[in-house]
């Protein structure tokens, strides 16, 4: 299931080319950063607007244009009860849709990145002393991995 | 206010006992679990392990008021389509919290929404913190006093308008079992008693949604036609504009008050607190997917049970029992199980203001003990014990507070102070977290100014309302200061507490911070540290 196995375990045996030739000194330097970034950021901002904004237009479309909102569908049912009742619909999808999103996209490259900043900090602190300044509230990487 | 008792003596005695039972046994519960150890973490955080469905259900607990259960779905029993966009509202508001917030909120926080802050604006944490502590404790203090104002409205469906010391005595009985549940119990505490509710909660709405549905054998076109027809507005019960038509301020009054519920969720201190409690990012996104569906459930269930009292009522009983329509849930209750059903109702909404009531008094002492006291004043160099001292003794002072503050404005309505607290929050806090979570180059000098500026200019609108002068309900309805026409201010002062945010940034000349700072956090909201 991991596709980006921690990769500490292999170090030692031989020398991996993309972190010896191109050391990634910071993370968010890195390309995978900048992608995941876009990514997350990218649907989020999409998804809300077409559902909190898609249900601001549904409001305001039942303030002020009720003559097209009160044309009935079925039996009393109108088009804006309608439109009401879609509103819970586009929210489960738009649920199903960020979950799937983060699932497929966004969790392999943070894990992946994950493993890497842990492999660098653990190159910096073999030779030296804790590497945090004070201003982190909490230590990073302090309690190691979780199962994923 | 109200005249007539609503309901008989019966269901009142039985609701006594029902309410003192669970409350004696979710109180138990809750000092069972109290937190053992003068660990701050477990008193602001509770166990942080628990399954995606149980955080669900807390956040769920934490977000449904009584405004909810009672006030919108009178709204929906006097108002039909206007009432109906109440609901879908208050579910909406949860897409925000899932896309955008839970989760870089989570990876970045520790305990307050200061401690996020703090990340990203190191240099300047410490006024920031002020800033936002006076925001939470403005925020919780208006919905705290909503929640006990709320409880003595309660009582006046069964005893009619109450006396004086019986007004004192429920709301003095409600605080005291908050500030019992926050100061002993903490979060662990909150937690039992909002899993407890919520399930109740949900349990009772949709049964007795189901019931109303069964009655009108599962035909919802039968419902809506015998609704329509009781509703004594005919069809125009089911289109829009009966509460907020006519007028265009109106209609604007109408939006703005939906801008607030959409963007206020995202910003209710309690509600982000509990999104700090899975340990997570995985966990926590399971939990929100869980809250939205038992939120969305609620509502629609809330939806139907209005519907249903106006079809089985009609809408004169319910107005004449109750102007602003707050009894039309036990009325339905009573008409449909007599007073068995209306008694295990009325416990629920009890237990939902109290439940909700409890996470506002811990959501506010955690940010008066955290931000303010450990961080601000001892300057980060407070023991645990001693900052765990100080957030149960805020979380007693917040609470009496919060009774004497009810007692003076027992009279005000339920669902506009929660509503103004909602504006508030949207203006005053959503500004900053999405500026600090996105925006790269904010500064504490924004942050400053568009969480006064927010706060400040929700509330002096909300001074020069209606709410409080020239209209028959206000609470001075004799003067007329009331400039502003909108009843609830979002409209206005959720984009200037944006603009402020904005502004405070480009024009703020100091020292820039460390632009590692920002790396660093980022880092952290994306990829995590340690989950």
């Amino acid at each position: 299931m991991p596709e980006f196995p921690p990769r500490r375990d292999d170090t030692p045996t031989f020398p991996l080319p993309h972190i010896e030739h191109a050391p990634p000194s910071r993370i968010s330097d890195h390309p995978e950063f900048h992608s995941l970034r876009r990514a997350q950021r990218r649907f989020g901002t999409r998804a809300t607007i077409l559902s909190v904004g898609g249900f601001l237009l549904y409001v305001l479309l039942s303030s002020f244009v009720p003559a097209v909102m009160n044309q009935p569908l079925f039996g009393h049912l109108t088009i804006g009860l309608t439109l009401g009742l879609g509103q819970f619909v586009i929210m489960g999808v738009t649920a199903w849709c960020y979950v799937r999103h983060m699932r497929t996209r966004v969790d392999p490259l943070a894990r992946g990145l994950r493993s890497r900043q842990y492999e660098n900090e653990n190159r910096r602190t073999r030779p030296s002393a804790p590497p945090q300044g004070a201003g982190q509230p909490v230590q990073p990487g302090a309690r190691g991995f979780r199962t994923w | 206010m109200v005249t007539i008792a609503a309901i008989d003596d019966s269901s009142l005695q039985l609701t006594f006992v029902l309410f003192l039972t669970v409350v004696v046994i979710t109180l138990f519960t809750a000092l069972l679990t109290a937190p053992q150890r003068d660990e701050i973490s477990e008193f602001y955080l509770g166990n942080r392990t628990m399954s995606p469905l149980r955080n669900g259900l807390a956040m769920c607990g934490d977000y449904l008021s009584a405004a909810t259960l009672l006030g919108s779905t009178g709204l929906v029993a006097l108002t039909g389509y206007d009432g109906l966009m109440y609901l879908g509202g208050t579910t909406v508001a949860w897409m925000m919290v899932l896309l955008l917030i839970a989760e870089p909120l989570q990876r970045t926080g520790k305990f307050t929404l200061g401690d996020t802050v703090a990340l990203r604006l190191p240099r300047q944490q410490r006024p920031v913190r002020v800033a936002l502590a006076v925001c939470i404790l403005a925020i919780t203090t208006l919905y705290l006093v909503a929640q006990l104002v709320g409880s003595v409205a309660l009582l006046t469906q069964f005893t009619g308008s109450p006396s004086a010391t019986t007004r004192t005595l429920c709301v003095a009985v409600i605080g005291t079992f908050v500030i019992l549940y926050a100061s002993l119990g903490g979060m662990p505490g909150a937690t039992v008693i909002q899993i407890i509710k919520a399930v109740m909660l949900i349990v009772g709405v949709l049964f007795t949604a189901g019931w109303v549905l069964y009655h009108f054998d599962w035909n919802p076109n039968a419902l809506l036609e015998r609704a329509a027809d009781r509703s004594g507005t005919g069809l125009s019960f089911l289109e829009p504009g009966l509460r907020y038509g006519g007028t265009v301020s109106n209609k604007l009054d109408f939006l703005s008050l939906e801008l607030a519920i959409v963007l206020g969720l995202a910003a209710l201190p309690h509600v982000l607190m509990r999104l700090l409690a899975p340990r997570s990012s995985s966990v926590l996104r399971r939990s929100v997917v869980w809250a939205i569906g038992l939120v969305g459930a609620v509502c629609f269930g809330a939806g139907i049970l209005g519907l249903g009292a106006t079809a089985l009522l009609g809408r004169d009983t319910i107005e004449s029992t109750d102007r602003t329509g707050n009894a039309s849930v036990l009325l339905l209750a009573h008409e449909l199980g007599g007073s068995v059903l209306t008694a295990l109702l009325t416990c629920l909404a009890y237990l939902t203001l109290l439940a909700v009531a409890v996470g506002l008094t811990l959501a506010a002492a955690s940010s008066l003990a955290h931000d303010l006291y450990s961080e601000v004043i001892r300057k980060g160099r407070a023991s645990e014990t001693e900052e765990l001292t100080v957030a149960r003794l805020s979380g007693a002072v917040i609470g009496i507070l919060g009774i004497l503050l009810a007692l003076v404005a027992w009279g005000a309505n339920t669902a506009t102070l929660a509503f103004l607290a909602f504006a508030i929050a949207a203006s005053a806090i959503l500004p900053t977290i999405i500026y600090t979570l996105f925006w790269r180059r904010f500064t504490a000098k924004g942050a400053l100014l568009s969480l006064y500026g927010g706060l400040l200019s929700s509330v002096l609108l909300a001074v020069f309302s209606p709410v409080v002068s020239s209209a028959p309900a206000s609470f001075y309805p004799e003067v007329d200061f009331a400039w502003f026409p909108l009843q609830n201010p979002g409209i206005v002062s959720i984009p200037l507490g944006f603009l402020l945010g904005w502004l405070g940034t480009v024009l703020d000349k100091g020292p820039a911070e460390d632009s590692t700072a920002h790396e660093e956090f980022e880092v952290r909201m994306l990829v995590g540290a340690d989950d």
